[in-house]
């Protein structure tokens, strides 16, 4: 494991027992309450064996510069910024590394408008960290720490005036989840047992934070629970995220699909069934969800890789829903933060109400091939690798808004540095298999050719 | 305001030299020194405390360490828990008997003895070094909160003294413990010893209620009432426990240099043995000492040094000026509880009041007074007045033990940069109460004039 850390918008990220300590953890929190101003700061954290040790340091950050921790424990990092901009705070840190592996952990800064701090906010806590120079209360003005009492209620309520929660109720459908030993293991069962009526069947829900599969929630790490759904007869498969923002599915036929299609079921339900509008979704999202607003008339908006920044575009264009290629599903409606709870939801109520299985919808849908590889890359060497691969590409056809975009129209391919990982990352889509797996393989070898030349 | 940094602790104020940074770290250098395993937590009950517990939870945890929890628990209840709960160590978050604002982390060995200066050599230099062990995700340190200790530690402080002939005198005491850590122990206390008490300022608001230094201005509360309630005794305690100063049953606060003097006195009535205290503490423990024949070890100021020469030279009792006591065959720290349970003891034993007690002590008449100044002009400047003083009082013999004290055949004199705060201390003591005013008035006199 590479000791590192990591400070960008998706938040501060490191290795526990290397650099990321509690000392940093406490200096982040300081520099956060500082940013928003003394008041009341939620807490929560995911299964992760270092979050209580890092808890308590953000807690004694926090208090030093005279804000009050309200600690919401062990939640889902969708429900954090539900209640955040629900219960009125300053603001929020969430204490996970999401989808990193456990040796991980890191810290996420939310906005008291319930969404992470967007990249010019986030630039000024940076700032504020860097000067390490807080403003310190005295004694008589530190506040003691407080319990948050309801900390999912008011998101459950959300989610079930949303959705149509009588029709999937009624549908017993019976439900594999796979949670990943992260926090879904507290929430997930429940959630789809009693709210949703499903008869469920729980994967991986140990809320230990040391997780049995790739905490990753791509196809190739659910064989677990593909297995299950076979095993158990059941409608679908859910898998999550260690933190529960993301979500991929798995048929009723043992099929792991791509996270891409998360997204574009749920949009169809929405565009169907809900409210027509714009949509937003980030470079590397699947051409399927162009193929669907043309079908729904609606347009499409595309951003920088990062939730904030689909967030922020649903905003700006008044969106219905928005999201992510990696699962990551935003109904505005509910709030535009990705919300594996809400994707459940929503794809339950798809089943309900179109009465197909999942392998039917996925064969009614547009086919669409995507191929993602990553290539470790030192951080500092991959803007030269960038600016070098941009010279072979046709200008008009390449967006450089987040790394290097290059359209196809039926086909794209997408170059970009990791947030969370000193990683290239190679993503191409394409109607056949051969052609998005050339469109990689191709890019890939250039880049190793010319690393070799640095 | 400055961090001051002791082989066995640091102490700071908050929102200033006592930074989240300087606490974890420190916090982390213990952890290391002691290679992880079981450590106790205490804290007292200010506004500061649980903020550095939450900060020493987390640095402890990130080292692996098993952490004991104590939460709100005297020093010398943790200390006395260390070797019960058979834990490497114990970490102490307490403001003791410094002013509002100030906040202390206290570092304690597996024996309950505060760490020894070579042992706090080493922690300096990991803490300085910056090189923690640092554990990672899948060896976290643990959290549990430990077992409640009231019942073990009064049952075996019971056992010290004759708990019949307490119980029996039927006393009323009253218990003032500045809010702090001693709070939630009071009722066992009583309970144990079978006295009626009478509490005050015994509510945990976090902020101190009077000043935290035992002595007869902080008493002044408590001996208002004391005739009130027919009280046998009233008790002034420091936020942590670890100090003590006395009111009689007439309302007289009582100087915080009785406490141990009349301590020394009753148990080396039941066990005579050698003694231990600072060079500054009255000659009342020379005295008490001569009568019982037993000799006196005179060590620097401060607890870990008095505790390090009661074991050396194996003591029956250990003690200071500052209303502070440590009973080796009890504990290896100065204790509160312990303190109050003995002077009970000796008038239960006497069948006497305590200021009968107090009037068969021989007296002295001790000046303390605290100057404004900064540390780096603090050490010339008592070496200049250790030589004016001399030169204007007459000749002395000079001792250097901590800061200097000078010794004349009637009194004596000490001179010292506190540890804890920008001031210069000054104590005077002789038979007459005029010549040791008078010494202490030209002593501060000069100083003021050389600021």
């Amino acid at each position: 494991m590479r000791d590192t850390i990591k400070v960008s918008i998706s938040g501060v990220r490191g290795v526990v027992g290397g650099s990321f300590t509690p000392q940093l953890a406490a200096a982040f929190a300081q520099a956060f309450g500082a940013f928003v101003g003394r008041g009341a700061v939620l807490v929560g954290r995911d299964t992760r064996p270092s979050g209580p040790m890092i808890e308590r340091a953000v807690v004694a950050g926090l208090q030093s510069v005279g804000c009050k921790p309200v600690l919401a424990g062990i939640i889902p990092t969708p429900t954090m910024l539900f209640l955040t901009r629900q219960t009125g705070l300053r603001g929020g840190i969430v204490i996970t590394a999401s989808h990193n592996p456990a040796p991980w952990n890191a810290l996420k800064f939310i906005g008291s408008d319930g969404l992470f701090l967007s990249p010019n906010r986030a630039e000024d806590l940076f700032d504020l960290y860097h000067q390490q120079d807080f403003p310190l209360v005295e004694e008589a003005d530190l506040r003691t720490e407080q319990i948050e009492p309801y900390p999912v209620e008011s998101h459950v309520k959300a989610i079930r005036a949303y959705v149509d929660t009588e029709a999937i109720r009624a549908r017993k459908l019976k439900v594999a989840v796979d949670c990943v030993n992260g926090v879904g293991a507290l929430y997930s069962p429940l959630f789809l047992k009693n709210i949703l009526g499903c008869d469920v069947v729980p994967l991986f829900d140990t809320p230990s934070g040391i997780f049995e599969r790739d905490p990753e929630p791509t196809p190739r790490n659910l064989d677990a629970l593909r297995q299950a759904v076979l095993d158990h007869r059941c409608d679908l498969g859910f898998a999550q995220d260690p933190d529960g923002d993301r979500l991929t599915l798995v048929t009723e036929q043992g099929q792991a699909l791509s996270e891409d299609l998360t997204l574009a079921f749920s949009v169809q339900q929405i565009l169907e069934h809900h409210q027509k509008g714009p949509l937003a979704i980030n470079l590397s999202t699947s051409k399927v969800i162009d193929a669907i607003a043309r079908d729904h008339h609606v347009p499409v908006h595309r951003t920088r890789i990062g939730e904030i920044h689909v967030a922020q575009a649903m905003l700006e264009h008044g969106c219905v829903a928005g999201g992510e290629h990696n699962g990551g599903v935003m109904i505005a409606a509910i709030h535009p933060c990705r919300d594996s709870f809400a994707a459940m939801a929503i794809l339950l109520e798809r089943l309900a109400t179109t009465r197909k299985t999942l392998s039917r919808l996925h064969a009614d849908l547009p086919a669409y091939h995507v191929v993602r590889d990553k290539l470790p890359l030192r951080s500092d060497l991959a803007p030269a690798i960038l600016r070098a691969i941009r010279h072979d590409l046709e200008p008009s056809r390449v967006n450089l808004s987040d790394g290097v975009y290059y359209d196809l129209d039926d086909a794209w391919l997408h170059i970009r540095r990791s947030n969370t990982e000193p990683v290239l990352r190679l993503t191409a889509e394409a109607p056949t298999l051969t052609q998005a797996q050339t469109l990689v393989s191709d890019m890939r070898q250039r880049i190793e050719t010319l690393t070799a030349t640095l | 305001m400055t961090l001051r940094l002791a082989s066995f602790g640091m102490r700071g104020f908050i929102g200033d030299s006592l930074s989240l940074r300087a606490v974890m770290d420190y916090t982390s250098a213990f952890a290391t020194y002691l290679d992880g395993g079981r450590i106790l937590l205490a804290r007292d009950t200010r506004a500061s405390s649980p903020m550095l517990h939450a900060a020493a939870q987390a640095a402890l945890m990130s080292s692996g360490c098993e952490i004991h929890d104590l939460g709100i628990c005297p020093t010398p209840l943790a200390q006395f828990a260390t070797p019960a709960l058979h834990a490497a160590g114990a970490l102490s978050i307490s403001g003791g008997h410094h002013a509002a604002g100030w906040n202390a982390l206290t570092l304690i060995d597996s024996t309950g003895a505060l760490i020894e200066p070579v042992g706090g050599e080493a922690i300096l230099d990991v803490y300085h070094a910056g090189d923690f062990i640092r554990c990672d995700a899948h060896h976290m340190g643990s959290v549990r909160n430990a077992s409640d200790l009231s019942e073990p530690y009064f049952t075996r402080l019971a056992q010290t003294v004759d708990l019949h002939a307490i119980r029996a005198a039927n006393f009323t005491v009253l218990i003032d413990p500045v809010a702090g850590a001693g709070c939630p122990f009071l009722d066992a206390f009583a309970h144990t010893f079978g006295f009626n008490l009478v509490a005050i300022n015994a509510q945990m608001s976090g902020y101190l209620p009077r000043e935290a230094e035992p002595r007869p201005r902080s008493a002044l509360p408590l001996a208002a009432f004391i005739k009130h309630v027919k009280g046998h005794v009233g008790f002034v305690l420091s936020s942590d426990m670890g100090r003590m100063s006395m009111v009689t049953e007439t309302g007289e606060p009582v100087s915080e240099e009785m406490t141990f003097a009349l301590l020394a006195n009753h148990v080396l009535t039941k066990h005579p043995g050698p003694l231990a205290t600072n060079c500054c503490t009255t000659r009342t423990i020379d005295d008490i000492a001569a009568r019982h024949n037993v000799p006196v070890t005179k060590t620097g100021v401060g607890q870990a040094l008095v505790v390090a020469a009661v074991l050396d030279g194996g003591c029956v009792l250990g003690g200071e000026g500052s209303g502070s006591a440590v009973l080796p065959a009890f504990s290896r720290g100065f204790d509160g509880f312990m303190m109050m349970a003995h002077i009970l003891e000796a008038m239960a034993l006497n069948q006497q009041t305590l200021s009968t007690l107090l009037q068969q002590l021989p007296r002295y008449h001790i000046v303390k007074r605290r100057i404004p100044s900064e540390p780096h002009r603090a050490y010339p400047l008592i070496e200049q007045l250790a030589e004016e003083t001399i030169r204007r009082e007459g000749p002395a013999e000079r001792d250097l033990t901590d800061g200097i004290r000078l010794d004349w055949e009637s009194g004596w004199m000490h001179l010292r940069a506190s540890q804890t705060e920008q001031v210069i201390r000054i104590l005077s003591e002789d038979h007459q109460r005029e010549t040791a005013e008078a010494r202490a008035e030209r002593a501060v006199r000069w100083l003021s004039e050389s600021r």
